[in-house]
């Protein structure tokens, strides 16, 4: 207790700070090199707590259920290591993107419009929002069935499908981003008897955009996702990687189930970092939270 | 001019006037204007006030009384509830407390948007912005986005902007409350020169009774909410001003007496 009271008199235990301090001639700006490691140390040190993590389950497996859990060698001699199967890999992997791009787009343009059209009418926004939600905590999974036996088994009930996984994003952030406007900016125009339409194409939307792009990269990260459940439930034919990882299952090929997961995995990130890049350059000389590196 | 001449009145008000020139040759005249919004609150109340051509009006009085409402009835962006208006907006500048700047323009984009939103054709909206963004020194941030001005910097964009326009009208409210001390100063004088040359009616809100009188040729006390004409204050210095006028007895003087009359309108 005696030792937690603050002495009265604090000044005396200020640390004696004076020091001279050097100047830079020019702020200097990041060298790529700097740029590179502080955008690529953090994820390689997070990739590799996950890769120990991973042998520390798997090591604690007992022998005969450790191939539920394929070893670094097993992945590359039974998967990446075979030419044949990295084809098929890249050959499903563009089957998976069609769809997840196909239905992104999809829900891209619906998704807008139906932003565009709340923002004009505002009692719609009432109207339709809880429909968004309703549509967005429905598990998906559980509706493919149904798509199925309603619409078949074609390419368009999988675009279908990854369109009501990504569409919430998009009328969501727009919205949102079309609401933000400044008032007095809405004043400007209005002073000027613009119309409805000239703000928006000169001041709503472009001040959304940002906003739009965040949306945007929400819903790609999640469209391969979507195309990749859309497929689990088609095992004959030639079908993109959902299918691949149903088949390797059902034929305990883990390793290559777990080279398709790794492809999926990658093809997210490289949607999401995508429309990341894209943002950036759109807004980045305008918008500061777009300029930061992530 | 008479050609334009907006009068605008009250729903339930008379007949509006036939396109003749504004009662008295005034070029804004609020008569018995009230107005009050939807949610019931009173924001003006009686307002009586003529502005003749090319004087400078400064408006001060107690924060929320009605004086941004005043000149958003005066510019048409809200409606009032009672009275008439006269006013010619087709040529009106209005500045905001903040630059209002389209983050996503250059400066030269900022400038020409107006003009852009009045269809002027490119060549002659690159001209007149070139012009007015000189006229406020801003040659050589043409290409800046406004993310990289200062304040100051934006706040002249925002002026280069409305002068684009021509104004015969131009109204400021509070337009440089977020700026510093000497920045303020400096854009005070630099208003003047341009009220001056461009031969401009302004209207003025401000909450600095220096600021006011070192302005403006008149100044009007608004009473508390709901907002009416208090007092009026004749200003007798002649344009342009010089900087050393703030230090004048005569300037204090005046400065007192209108400090006197807006403590009564706090007061009520
Ligand atoms: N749209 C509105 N709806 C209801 N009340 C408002 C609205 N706009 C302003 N007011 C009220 O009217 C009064 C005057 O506002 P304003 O003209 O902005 O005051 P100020 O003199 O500070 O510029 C304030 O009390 C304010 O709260
Ligand atoms: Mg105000």
């Amino acid at each position: 207790m005696s030792d937690t009271q603050i002495p009265a008199d604090t000044g005396k235990h200020r640390r004696a700070n004076i020091e001279s301090h050097e100047a830079t001639p020019v702020a200097p700006p990041p060298s790529v090199t700097r740029r590179l490691v502080t955008n690529l140390v953090p994820p390689i040190l997070a990739g590799i707590l996950v890769i120990l993590a991973y042998a520390w389950v798997r090591s604690g497996l007992p022998p005969h259920r450790q191939f539920l859990m394929p070893s670094g060698t097993g992945i590359w001699e039974l998967a990446f290591g075979i030419p044949d199967f990295v084809l098929e890999l890249l050959r499903r992997s563009v089957t998976t993107m069609a769809i997840a791009v196909t239905g992104l787009g999809l829900s891209i343009s619906f998704g807008c419009v139906m932003g565009i059209v709340m923002f004009r009418f505002l009692f719609l926004e009432k109207a339709i929002f809880p429909y968004l939600v309703v549509l967005q905590s429905v598990p998906v999974l559980a509706i493919v069935p149904l798509i199925q036996s309603a619409l078949g088994f074609g390419f368009m009930p999988k675009v279908l499908i990854v369109a009501l996984f990504t569409f919430f994003a998009v009328p969501t952030t727009l919205l949102l981003g079309l609401k933000s406007v400044d008032r007095n900016i809405l004043n400007l125009f209005k002073l000027q008897n613009a119309s409805w339409w000239v703000t928006l194409r000169k001041a709503c939307l472009p001040f959304a955009g940002p906003t739009l792009f965040a949306g945007f990269s929400i819903s790609g990260s999640l469209a391969v996702i979507a195309a990749i459940t859309s497929e689990l439930f088609f095992l004959s034919g030639e079908g993109g990687l959902g299918q691949l990882l149903m088949n390797a299952k059902i034929d305990f090929k883990y390793e290559q189930m777990y080279a398709a997961l790794i492809m999926a995995s990658v093809l997210s990130i490289a949607v999401y970092l995508f429309f990341k890049w894209l943002g950036n350059r759109l807004f980045s000389h305008w918008h500061e939270a777009s300029g930061k590196q992530q | 001019m008479s050609a334009d001449s907006t009068s605008t009145t009250a729903p339930e008000g008379q007949a509006a006037a036939d396109g003749a020139s504004l009662p008295g040759g005034n070029a804004i005249v609020f008569d018995h204007v009230s107005m009050t919004f939807p949610d019931g609150t009173e924001g003006l109340s009686d307002v009586n006030l003529a502005i003749a051509p090319g004087e400078f009006v400064s408006i001060v009085g107690p924060s929320g009384c009605g004086k941004s409402t005043l000149l958003k009835v005066a510019s048409g962006l809200v409606t009032h509830t009672g009275g008439k208006v006269w006013v010619d907006r087709d040529q009106l500048g209005y500045t905001f407390q903040d630059a209002t700047l389209l983050p996503w323009r250059k400066v030269q984009d900022n400038v020409e948007l107006l003009m852009e939103l009045r269809d002027f054709p490119a060549e002659e909206r690159r001209r007149i912005a070139a012009e007015k963004i000189e006229l406020v020194g801003l040659t050589g941030f043409e290409n800046h986005y406004p993310q990289r001005l200062s304040g100051g910097m934006k706040m002249r964009v925002s002026l280069a902007r409305s002068l684009a326009l021509n104004p015969a009208v131009f109204m400021f409210d509070e337009p440089f409350g977020a700026l510093d001390e000497i920045t303020r100063e400096r854009l005070n004088d630099e208003v003047i020169d341009l009220f001056v040359r461009e031969g401009f009616t302004g209207i003025f809100v401000t909450h600095s009774i220096p600021e006011a009188v070192y302005m403006s040729s008149k100044v009007v006390v608004m009473s508390r909410r709901p907002g009416r004409i208090q007092d009026i204050f004749e200003v007798p210095f002649a344009y342009p001003r010089a900087p050393e006028m703030r230090y004048q007895a005569d300037f204090s003087e005046l400065c007192g007496e209108i400090s006197l009359s807006l403590r009564k309108a706090i007061e009520g």
